[in-house]
């Protein structure tokens, strides 16, 4: 369904990724999917759902435009990991990663995307290649070293800024001054909801309880106090609620893993790049933007991010362009049973648009 | 003894990594040559056959011997160790939701009926560390 609104929602097919998995739905079926919750556009992943990856023929791009007629959709974005770790003991060099990475920005414009997701170093705010030695991403070099093949092929490398980092990480600046000093505006900013969580979603609640004997009553408390500070419109520390946690009982396991599963402090925490006045204030110069999720409750809310004053913060900033869903409560659920990203995935598009103030689609 | 829980809660696929599809004896010219068990990946997209760190089998409580398993991708077999080398080619993907069919060699093939199978599978990823899986369970075997 196409619209003129100036943000647009889209569904990553990502979000599907259980029903592509256990042959539920096929590529075109995850298409169709996607059209039917109201998108107008849609993220692929080049090694998942594009079964000729690498190598797609012309007859696949035909089969694939066909489909984007056929459900009045478009193609937003491929996604490019960036993979160099080939073998267990080499890595690709810089070359070898710069000519593979041209392979995904020419597809993309096979495709007819806009948009590459180009995973960079930074991805994560800190740079991967510190974090998890030896893993280093396309590093704001490369990107440069892209940027002519990627203006000739008119695709924009979307810099994904992941939880903990956020768009407004002083680390992101590098690929963006090689753009501004080439002339070539294909390098931006990808803001991504995880940095704006500000509780433990009940998908990692249940599964950290069921998978890793994590005690129940802990984290229920956490969650409690974590919105307790939200609320009081604070950042969560969780050295300040330890004796609180404490009197309830503490497990080893509760002990080594609370402080991963307790994340950052949220938008209202002492770091304020991750704040939804930064987020504000960025928004005009974003590129793109993924709508993650894990969770929706009985009141149709994402559960543990604000998406009222994420998509205002977005909206009142002067945002253009998708943002395409990113459901990732799949492989956080599926052991327990199937996981219905469908239903997901529409009730977040049904939350949206009521946000933005869209009407419901009308299909005839 | 089945396993019931995960490793861990972000391990994706890692119950599902270790199919019932397919699971028999193989056969040639009249003689049992071998079993074989299909896998599905422990990621949330195809990675790169030169991308798999490690399938380790262990079949009634018995590792198997890399040196005997081969793996059948895309109507073409690879003996396993040339996988795991630096020269192996990294253009042939192992697709997302796909079956990967591990031959094991054996003469003489294996007793039909119920095994217990343990499986490890190792990927590389681009971002996060070796991603190891593991998943045991009770299979029948054709």
């Amino acid at each position: 369904m196409k619209t003129d609104h100036d943000i647009k929602l889209g569904v990553s097919l990502y979000s599907y990724q259980d029903n592509y998995y256990f042959h539920r739905l096929d590529t075109e079926g995850c298409i169709a999917a996607a059209a039917d919750a109201g998108a107008e556009g849609f993220e692929i992943f080049s090694d998942a759902m594009i079964p000729e990856w690498p190598y797609v023929s012309d007859e696949w791009i035909d089969r694939f435009n066909g489909w984007k007629y056929r459900y009045n959709i478009e193609a937003v974005c491929l996604d490019h990991f960036s993979d160099r770790a080939m073998w267990h003991d080499k890595l690709l060099t810089d070359e070898e990663l710069i000519e593979r990475s041209k392979l995904y920005i020419k597809t993309a414009a096979r495709l007819g995307c806009t948009h590459v997701r180009m995973l960079h170093d930074n991805h994560m705010g800190e740079r991967i290649s510190d974090k998890f030695p030896p893993y280093r991403l396309a590093d704001a070099k490369i990107c440069e070293e892209l940027l002519p093949y990627a203006a000739e092929h008119n695709i924009v490398m979307a810099l994904e800024c992941h939880a903990p980092g956020s768009v407004a990480d002083k680390c992101q600046e590098a690929y963006l001054e090689a753009a501004d000093r080439l002339g070539l505006p294909f390098i931006g900013l990808q803001a991504d909801f995880s940095t704006y969580e500000y509780r433990i979603s009940m998908a990692d609640l249940n599964g950290y309880v069921r998978n890793e004997g994590m005690t129940r009553e802990v984290l229920e408390a956490m969650r409690e106090f974590q919105t307790k500070c939200y609320a009081e419109k604070r950042g969560f520390v969780l050295d300040e609620f330890m004796p609180e946690l404490e009197k309830i009982g503490l497990s080893d396991t509760d002990r080594a893993m609370l402080p991963r599963v307790a994340r950052g402090e949220g938008p209202y925490g002492s770091n304020k790049n991750n704040s939804y006045e930064t987020l504000k204030n960025y928004a005009s110069k974003i590129c793109y933007v993924h709508g993650k999720f894990y969770y929706i409750d009985e009141d149709g809310e994402v559960d543990n991010m604000d998406y009222t004053r994420i998509l205002t913060a977005l909206k009142e900033g002067g945002y253009k362009g998708y943002i395409n869903s990113e459901f990732e409560g799949n492989r956080r659920m599926n052991d327990s049973g199937w996981c219905n990203e469908i239903e997901y995935v529409r009730k977040q598009h049904v939350l949206m648009r009521r946000i933005l103030g869209y009407p419901e689609p009308v299909f005839d | 003894m089945e396993q019931t829980r995960r490793t861990s809660t972000n391990s994706i696929y890692e119950p599902y990594i270790l199919t019932d599809i397919g699971c028999r004896n193989i056969w040639e010219a009249g003689h049992r040559t071998g079993y074989c068990f299909n896998l599905t990946i422990n990621y949330y997209r195809g990675l790169p056959l030169s991308c798999i760190d490690q399938i380790t089998f262990w079949v009634d409580g018995e590792q198997i011997d890399p040196e005997d398993m081969y793996i059948q991708h895309r109507g073409r077999e690879y003996h396993y160790p040339d996988i795991l080398k630096d020269d192996m080619a990294t253009d042939l993907y192992w697709e997302f939701g796909g079956l990967l069919r591990v031959i094991i060699k054996k003469k003489g093939g294996i007793a039909q009926g119920i095994h217990h199978v343990k499986l490890i599978l190792g990927t590389r990823r681009s971002y996060t560390p070796t991603m190891v899986a593991q998943w045991e369970k009770d299979m029948t075997i054709a």
